[in-house]
């Protein structure tokens, strides 16, 4: 059963913040509600406490996807749908695209947002590793206060973030990547299968002739949340894509996720699965 | 309680109900609309799919309120008065139905589909029923009505 809760359904942003704003009750936004009804019904302590629903599917303000000073404006409740569906993702962002495609279902896609993707943030948030390696930032409200960080600050840990009470996403930006930039996403396994057997992965880099001359990795659903290599990523600049090189890196790759998990793996079956799968996927971006 | 208004079957409607129900409930319990199944009740298995302003969605996952000013059809909604639609009659003859449990959500499915893609690829159609669980015919026969369907709503 659901329990019985308000539910509001305002019209513009300046409505949503003052209804934040009241701490007196506890609300909790719900935009597709893929999380946050499964959540509710499955008692999950996430969201039990809930005594408003403020539903933001109506907000023009959070709604859109446009192209602004250089950068791609993607609305916080727009669906996986709208995303998918958008010429301007098509074009300019195809690792987000494939990663959107991937989601659950038509039925799921058709009500998911990407803003409730990574504000559940669940180890498993297919999005995030594509919103991180394109250095996406995010655009967070409250009646007295506006600012912009990037996703990476943004995630905390699993199923937390640094969103206040009082806040809603409202924008996600993502600077237009040069069409020098090539890249790709990959996803191992389903939502329901056990967490450590999942993985998914996003690589957007420059390739000088075989020379890369910059790339971005990162990694989710392997580890505790979408996360980015930062030392991979300078340790890979300036080296050539040969076939030695890329095994090497993807062997790298999978001793730094063993470093951030700090699990035990049963090495035999889950790190070289973990390696040969980047393998491939740094042979098919690179064409090796 | 709330008095939500909404657009169902074609026609506007109001209903006194607790905010917080779902979708599904509604429909069944309100309404008697018992052509929308509750399965899973967690967005896997599709049974209880409706169409929101002509989108596919479970409606286990929609809270009543949810749904003000919306339109909303079910698979009671597609039928020209007792006559069937012409999707549910290439589901009969290429046998896509047999317990039924999962075909008025299946149907509703490719419904939604057609209606933005009349001429639909095997991989379009399968992506569009990847959502409906169906336990019983192993698809086949879902995917061949779905084509055939296609093929007759677009000969007109
Ligand atoms: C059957 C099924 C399959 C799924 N498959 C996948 C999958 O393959 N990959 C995957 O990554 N996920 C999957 N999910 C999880 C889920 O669909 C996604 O996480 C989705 O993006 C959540 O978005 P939503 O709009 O439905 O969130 P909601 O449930 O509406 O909200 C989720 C959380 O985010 C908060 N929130 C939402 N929008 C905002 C905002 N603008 N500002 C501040 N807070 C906000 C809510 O308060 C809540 O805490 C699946 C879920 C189901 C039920
Ligand atoms: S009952 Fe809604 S998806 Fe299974
Ligand atoms: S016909 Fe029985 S579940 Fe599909």
């Amino acid at each position: 059963m659901i329990p019985s809760i308000e539910i509001l359904i305002p019209k513009n942003l300046n409505e949503v913040l003052g209804i934040l704003s009241n701490q007196d009750k506890n609300f909790k936004i719900i935009a597709g509600g893929t999380d946050v009804v499964t959540g509710l019904k499955q008692e999950s302590n996430r969201f039990i406490n809930t005594e408003v629903l403020v539903d933001i599917n109506r907000i023009a303000e959070v709604k859109g996807i446009e192209k602004r000073n250089g950068k791609i404006s993607i609305g916080a409740a727009s669906t996986f749908t709208e995303i998918y569906t958008n010429p301007i993702v098509s074009s300019e962002l195809p690792i987000l695209k494939k990663a959107v495609a991937t989601i659950g279902s038509l039925q799921i896609r058709n009500r998911a947002t990407i803003a409730g993707n990574f504000v559940n943030n669940a180890p498993c948030a297919d999005t995030v590793t594509a919103l991180l390696v394109y250095n996406a930032t995010i655009e967070i409200e409250s009646t007295n206060s506006k600012r912009e960080i990037s996703l990476q600050e943004f995630l905390q840990g699993p199923y937390k973030t640094q969103l206040k009470k009082d806040e809603i996403v409202t924008r996600i930006n993502i600077p237009v990547p040069p069409k020098t930039f090539v890249g790709d996403f990959y996803k191992l396994g389903r939502r329901q299968a056990v967490a450590i057997s999942r993985i998914t992965f996003a690589v957007l880099m420059e390739l000088n002739g075989n020379k890369i001359n910059e790339i971005k990795i990162a990694a989710g659903a392997v580890t505790p949340i979408g996360t980015r290599f930062p030392e991979l990523e300078k340790y890979a600049a300036g080296k050539e894509a040969n076939n030695d090189f890329i095994k090497s890196l993807a062997s790298k790759l999978g001793e730094e996720i063993i470093k951030l998990t700090g699990l035990r793996w049963s090495s035999e079956y889950k790190l070289p699965v973990v390696q040969q799968m980047f393998y491939q996927m740094l042979k098919r971006i690179t064409k090796k | 309680m709330i008095n939500l208004k909404f657009i169902l079957n074609g026609k506007e409607v109001t209903v006194e109900t607790e905010p917080s129900i779902r979708l599904l409930d509604l429909l069944r319990d309100k309404f008697n609309l018992t052509g929308t199944k509750e399965g899973c009740g967690v967005g896997e298995c599709g049974a209880c799919t409706v169409l929101m302003n002509g989108k596919a969605v479970n409606s286990c996952l929609i809270l009543a309120a949810q749904i003000e000013g919306n339109e909303i059809v079910t698979i009671e909604g597609i039928t020209n008065g007792n006559e069937l639609h012409p999707i549910q009659k290439k589901f009969l003859k290429y046998g896509a139905v047999q317990c039924g449990f999962c075909s008025p959500a299946m149907v509703l499915s490719a419904f939604a589909l057609l209606k933005e893609n009349p001429n639909p690829t095997e991989e379009e159609i399968k992506d569009a029923i990847a959502g409906n669980l169906c336990r019983c015919t192993g698809y086949k026969q879902i995917i061949e009505a779905i084509n055939e369907s296609a093929k007759e709503l677009t000969s007109h």
